[in-house]
């Protein structure tokens, strides 16, 4: 009698937790969807950065929030240098002479500092999303 | 140039320590828990770390060469691509576990565990030796930075490889039970690392769609500080994680628990101490 209530009580809670279930992977899909094909229709705006003398050339980069981007990183040191920002979350490394491409954003508007691991003090720059 | 050379070169030694520590920790595990019927030794280290070293001097000549690749992002893929190598030789190691007791083949298996163990040391040292290298190659042009460099570079490798063996001890010191299962935690965070540090270096490449941060846990444990930074170096901590890394870190994770090998272990920590001496044939 008691376990019959009680099957009651857990069907009907499964019976919930199953619809939140649909739902919310529902919602997911459909949200990543969005994301994916809102990026895809963006354009991916070219921007050249050049690291001479331990210094980024130009330390600021601004680019449209919501845009992705290719970075070209050029570098004219003959030493190597390691392009890398926590807040944009990129490590690249860059060998002395060379030149590489990485991909940022799309962004949010805001400031994201990046610097050169090899050559942390000077090497500085930021990227302003607006 | 000091400080920065000390930061630089622990992060790199800490990645390749931790998998160093785990692996060796593993060969012990192994051996007790097939107790009589097969013992890994250790040299396998020896020759791993020396393959590694060459390895990362070649990578370190190559890396130009391999930069301009698929249209200047190859590092990006390559050093995916070891990453993802890296994760199938722990997956092959995780499954290449016997699922009954009696194993017909100790001697086979023995070796597929060791050749597994053998190429992700290999591959870490290759990875983190190779940026060191060009570090070490580029800064030590300029005369004024030779010294200060060396010595931080010998503390920041000092430091690294303590840390490493410290582990290395520490896990052993414990009672298998707990050895077992920290290991087996390890491994899984080792795998999942893989696997989101991948999913990251394809997204930077551009072969990976973007996908927005989970979370920004920057407020708790900045990725610049000294925490953030000894996490990332272990574990691949990241203040805002794609969704893209969460989900192969978690994917990660999930294959390595459910494997053979996290089912043999935290069985065998579950029994108190008993040996199946009569099993292994």
């Amino acid at each position: 009698m008691l376990l019959d209530q009680h099957s009651k009580y857990i069907s009907g809670s499964s019976a919930i937790l199953s619809f939140n279930i649909k739902t919310w992977s529902g919602a997911a899909l459909v949200s990543l969807l969005t994301v994916l094909v809102s990026t895809a229709n963006a354009a991916t705006a070219e921007i050249e950065l050049i690291i001479k003398d331990h210094l980024f050339f130009p330390a600021t980069l601004k680019i449209l929030a919501g845009q992705k981007v290719r970075i070209r990183i050029i570098n004219q040191d003959p030493t190597p240098e390691e392009f890398e920002s926590f807040e944009l979350n990129r490590e690249k490394l860059v060998v002395g002479n060379g030149e590489v491409v990485v991909f940022i954003g799309p962004l949010e508007a805001g400031q994201y500092p990046f610097f050169g691991e090899f050559y942390p003090r000077t090497a500085q720059g930021v990227v302003i999303a607006e | 140039m000091f400080l920065s050379a000390v930061v630089l070169i622990l992060q790199e030694m800490l990645e390749a320590a931790l998998l160093v520590s785990v692996m060796l920790m593993f060969t012990h595990i192994f051996s007790q828990l097939w107790h009589g019927s097969m013992q890994l030794t250790r040299y396998w280290v020896l020759y791993s770390i020396v393959l590694g070293g060459v390895g990362a001097a070649l990578f370190a000549y190559f890396t130009l060469a391999i930069s301009v690749w698929f249209d200047y992002v190859g590092q990006e893929v390559v050093n995916a691509g070891i990453h993802i190598t890296t994760l199938s030789l722990l997956m092959l190691l995780a499954f290449a576990v016997p699922t009954t007791q009696l194993d017909a083949n100790p001697l086979q298996r023995g070796r597929v565990i060791v050749f597994c163990m053998t190429g992700v040391v290999l591959f870490s040292i290759v990875r983190e030796g190779s940026e060191i290298i060009l570090y070490l190659e580029g800064i030590t042009s300029q005369p004024e930075n030779v010294s200060p460099v060396i010595f931080g570079g010998l503390l920041g490798a000092g430091i690294g490889i303590s840390t490493g063996i410290l582990l290395f001890y520490g896990l052993a010191s414990l009672s298998s039970r707990w050895s077992f299962r920290v290991g087996l935690l390890l491994l899984c965070l080792i795998a999942g690392n893989m696997a989101a540090q991948a999913a990251l270096l394809l997204n930077q490449a551009d072969w990976l769609p973007y996908t927005p941060a989970l979370w920004d846990s920057s407020a708790l444990i900045p990725e610049g500080s000294i925490v953030g930074r000894l996490l990332y170096a272990l574990i691949g901590y990241e203040a805002t994680p794609s969704a893209a890394q969460v989900i192969c870190y978690g994917t990660g994770i999930v294959v390595l628990a459910l494997s053979p090998l996290s089912r043999r272990l935290w069985r065998f920590s579950a029994e108190d101490h008993v040996l199946p001496v009569g099993v292994m044939h």
